[in-house]
């Protein structure tokens, strides 16, 4: 039992509100991901947790047992910071100890555990060098090492992969996946990078401006993105948004695509009025006839694998649409497309979806 | 801020306790008592009667106050800004030298620093020895009669300062050197792309840039030089001492010679209150001008 | 025409250079001839013509102040006092500027303010103070007594102040997710991070408190309790018109401070700069 409760969390800064009533459970086992923007309140929910930030209003159960007014070191919880914070003066080796003889383990088995730690992060021969004198990569392991030995009922994670160069980030991110396979441990893990969370999380708690957006899968996360600010925030390149009109036709509501065509969608609950349409650039294919849309290619990215056409709409915003890598379309090409109905989505005045979410 | 909760008290009180205690002892108490003591009659050791007013009534009615104020400041312009500008010049030559003979050459000037000031009187008053000092040959080799420099009030306190000038140089020139290599490089070549001749260069850019340190060293120099009175001291004896006084010293003889302690905590006060004023009315004369500078 | 113009500048600036060089060797003149005066024999001293070595080196003088004045008295207590002020200034400046930089308490303002104002007060106001203070407690003519009002540098703080402030707040929160306790924070993790710094300011305050003469001068009041940069200037009786002597006096005096800087002259330039205020 390693699961983390957060229940009706509240946290000011003077009389600036940071995080207002959040409830929040992380499962035992799970590698939960906190993404949103900087101020969006993740790192402060992390530090909440670790006990580096105090809990104002509400309860923070680890494990079963209630934490909020517990020490940071007596959480039971390891923190990977962001740039690491490998205390300089002492030796790799040393650096893994010192927690462990802060809570009086023994010589042995503090020995014992550094080099369990080291072999499973294929760092035994660095066990007695100094942080100065390791690489970027190398003290992020020596950081992870340092959370490792401590065996915690979880890891917290502070945008760990972001001051590595972006290779390394790469490489470095499949291992922690395979990590987290390994010793199937709670953690939770801030990251402004969708591609970390969408790597990498079984859940992901999308956060904005100090509250939750969504929680979900990546996939459900991507696929149906519950706010129109997780659409956008989420997915590279981002979402296309497109102001469209509902309309009844019979007894079934639909809308307007700037074609003017009529597309009913099953699952939105609509009401009258404007609605924005979204839809990801690789849902948009490029037809002959029938098209939902049509418009002129004005600036084409090639990227090789894939082509990104920005495309002005006759009626519309300009958008971005995915073509395949070979594409032999122009500047100024005209191009009808077709939005694919069953990875839309829509978006009310207020910003939430309008789709049901039974949908998927 | 950091675990703002889990802080218990104890812990910072303990650390901060030895300094409390330091300084309540050696800083605090002293003062309050300088200024208790300066409304009294006691001598150097004892007690005595409170007296209001009237030890600074006599001070401000003693000759000797005006000439130690006199000797004071005479001393504080011959030393402050002379001193400031020797060493920038010396920090301006050093700069351009590199690696180990930038080195030598900076331990070369820093080194009078290091030593005592009696042992800098020993050695100026041996240089400057009317009968055998090595200066003199020099003056008979010029032609110049001899003069008993520490002897004679007109070269008396000159001749201090460019001895205080010669010793404490080396402090003003590394904060110089630290501050000029504050400047980066980037500004002199984007000058130097910019046809600016050496004197521009110097005048537009490392003039103005170096203004905060200028003001530094000033500020440090002038507190400083205003509480003068080992050399002032050291090279009187055996001189006029009375002639060339300086306002610590003057504090010096009214308590441990005259054995006057009221009468001289009231010196002390005057001087205190002289400091603080001067400090306060320096640093918002600095903040004027630096603010000037950065137009 | 530019090849000549440029060797006209390359000419200038090697006869900069090479005034440069010799005003630095001008400017320790005076040591140098204190320290070559006291090698040479009493009558050579006092001959009318610069000798810039001496026909006869000799280290008689050397010899005479060691044994016939209380030099080597001096010497232990100018160590004494040295170390004493050294050791309780540093310790104390770094607990309080840790305090002061890294822990929250009640006052840690005020006492951020006090000690700024410690700039400000002229401490060569107190030695009436001093004096009567020491002597109520009967500790002139002590080593503590030499020490306690030496003890004001709140400079120290500061730059501990500074440099404690310099330090990502990451270390602290790293150590608090270890479970250390404050102090082994302190102890285990700050302290050491300090090491460099520490030995610098440590050098430094030796110099000064060695070189320090006005409280020492007026504490020691009998010859034996005297320190060496004081005492050599007490005794001229005792050394008559040696003069040859007295220099021989000074260069001893001199000659611990100017090896420690010899020899620490990275970590003395450091911590001077730091002292004037600049980050070093």
């Amino acid at each position: 039992m390693s699961d983390i409760k957060l229940s009706n969390v509240s946290k000011t800064f003077g009389i600036v509100s940071v995080i207002d009533d959040l409830t929040l459970t992380v499962k035992s086992g799970e590698f939960l991901v906190l993404l949103g923007p900087s101020g969006s309140g993740k790192t402060t929910i992390l530090r909440m947790i670790a006990g580096l930030e105090t809990i104002d209003k509400g309860t923070l159960e680890i494990g079963g047992q209630r934490c909020e007014s517990l020490p940071p070191g007596q959480r039971q919880v390891a923190m990977v910071f962001q740039n690491y914070a490998l205390y300089p003066h002492m030796s790799v080796s040393g650096n893994m100890a010192f927690g462990l003889e802060n809570i009086g383990l023994g010589k042995a088995e503090i020995a014992a555990r550094i080099a369990a730690a080291a072999k499973l992060l294929e760092m035994t021969s660095l066990l007695e060098r100094y942080p100065a004198q390791l690489s970027g990569g190398q003290r992020q392991r020596v950081a992870i090492g340092r959370a490792i030995v401590k065996q915690p009922k979880a890891f917290l994670f502070d945008e760990p992969l972001s001051n590595l160069d972006a290779a390394l980030r790469v490489r470095t991110r499949v291992e922690l996946a395979q990590l987290h396979q390994r010793l199937q441990s709670t953690v939770v893990y801030v990251t402004h990078d969708q591609t970390e969370a969408m790597t990498l999380a079984d859940r992901v708690v999308v956060l904005n401006s100090r509250h939750v957006e969504q929680i979900g899968t990546p996939m459900e996360i991507y696929h149906r993105p519950a706010t129109r600010f997780v659409a956008s925030f989420v997915g590279s390149p981002a979402m296309n948004f497109i102001q469209v009109k509902t309309k009844l036709n019979g007894k079934k509501i639909g809308i307007v695509a700037p074609s003017g065509k009529w597309i009913t969608l099953p699952n939105a609950s609509l009401g009258k009025g404007d609605v924005e349409l979204g839809i990801r650039p690789e849902s948009i294919s490029i037809v002959d006839r029938d098209a939902d849309a049509t418009g002129q290619v004005k600036i084409i990215e090639r990227l090789g694998e894939r082509t990104l056409l920005h495309v002005q709409l006759d009626k519309g915003p300009l958008i971005i649409v995915q073509d395949s890598g070979l594409s032999k379309l122009n500047i100024n090409s005209p191009v009808k497309l077709k939005f694919n109905v069953s990875q839309i989505s829509l978006f009310g005045p207020d910003g939430k979806s309008s789709l049901r979410s039974a949908a998927s | 801020m950091i675990g703002k909760a889990f802080t218990s008290y104890w812990f910072p009180v303990l650390l901060i306790v030895p300094f409390l205690a330091i300084y309540g002892l050696i800083f605090i108490y002293p003062t309050i008592s300088m200024f208790v003591l300066s409304f009294t009659d006691a001598p150097l050791i004892g007690s005595g009667n409170f007296v209001g007013l009237s030890n600074y009534a006599r001070l401000f009615h003693d000759p000797r106050l005006l000439v130690a104020l006199w000797n004071t400041a005479y001393f504080v312009i011959l030393s402050v800004i002379p001193g400031a500008a020797v060493a920038l010049l010396i920090a301006l030559a050093v700069q351009r030298l590199s690696g180990r003979l930038q080195a030598a050459v900076l331990a070369l000037f820093f080194l009078p620093f290091i030593v005592p000031v009696s042992v800098v009187y020993l050695i100026w008053d041996w240089i400057l020895n009317y009968q055998f000092g090595i200066a003199m040959h020099w003056l008979d080799a010029l032609g110049i009669p001899r003069v008993p420099v520490f002897k004679t009030v007109t070269w008396f306190m000159p001749a201090v300062a460019l001895i205080t000038i010669w010793w404490t140089c080396g402090f003003s020139l590394l904060v110089f050197l630290a501050g000029l290599r504050a400047i980066p490089a980037e500004i002199y070549e984007a000058a130097a792309l910019d046809n600016a001749s050496r004197w521009t260069t110097f005048r537009r850019i490392t003039w103005p840039l170096l203004w905060p340190v200028t003001a530094l060293v000033l500020t440090i120099q002038l507190i400083l030089q205003l509480k003068i009175f080992d050399q002032v001291y050291l090279f009187s004896t055996g001189g006029r001492p009375n002639d060339t006084i300086v306002m610590v010293q003057y504090i010096f003889q009214m308590a441990f010679v005259d054995d006057h302690g009221g009468r001289a905590a009231a010196v002390a006060v005057t001087l205190f209150l002289i400091v603080i004023v001067v400090t306060l009315v320096e640093f918002q004369l600095l903040r004027l001008a630096g603010g000037g500078q950065k137009k | 025409m530019m090849g000549s113009r440029f060797q006209i500048t390359k000419l200038g600036a090697w006869l900069i250079t090479s005034l440069t060089v010799l005003i630095a060797l001008a400017w320790v003149f005076p040591l140098y001839w204190g320290v070559i005066s006291s090698l040479k024999p009493e009558d050579e001293v006092v001959r009318p013509y610069i000798e810039l070595w001496p026909q006869t080196l000799t280290f008689d003088h050397y010899y005479s102040a060691l044994t016939k004045s209380l030099i080597g008295l001096w010497y232990i207590n100018s160590l004494a006092t040295a170390v004493g002020v050294t050791v309780i200034t540093i310790f104390s400046s770094m607990l309080c500027g840790y305090a002061i930089s890294q822990l929250n308490f009640p006052g840690r303002r005020y006492l951020h303010i006090l000690i700024l104002a410690c700039f400000m007060v002229p401490t060569q106001t107190l030695i009436i103070n001093h004096f009567v203070l020491m002597a109520n407690m009967h500790l002139l003519n002590t080593w503590l007594g030499m020490i306690l009002p030496q003890l004001i540098y709140p400079v120290i703080i500061i730059i501990y102040k500074q440099f404690f402030d310099g330090v990502p707040k990451e270390f602290r929160e790293a150590a608090l997710m270890d479970n250390a306790s404050e102090w082994r924070i302190f102890y285990r993790v700050y302290m050491p991070m300090n090491w460099g710094i520490t030995t610098a300011l440590a050098i430094v305050v030796f110099i000064w408190t060695w070189n320090n003469f006005l409280w020492p001068f007026l504490a020691a009041t009998q010859n034996e309790t005297m320190t060496v940069p004081v005492g050599i200037t007490q005794v001229y009786n005792a050394f008559g018109v040696y003069y040859a002597r007295r220099l021989a006096a000074a260069v001893l005096a001199a000659l611990p401070v100017v090896l420690l800087y010899l020899f620490f002259q990275r970590q003395v330039t450091q911590a001077i700069t730091l002292s004037a205020g600049i980050k070093g």
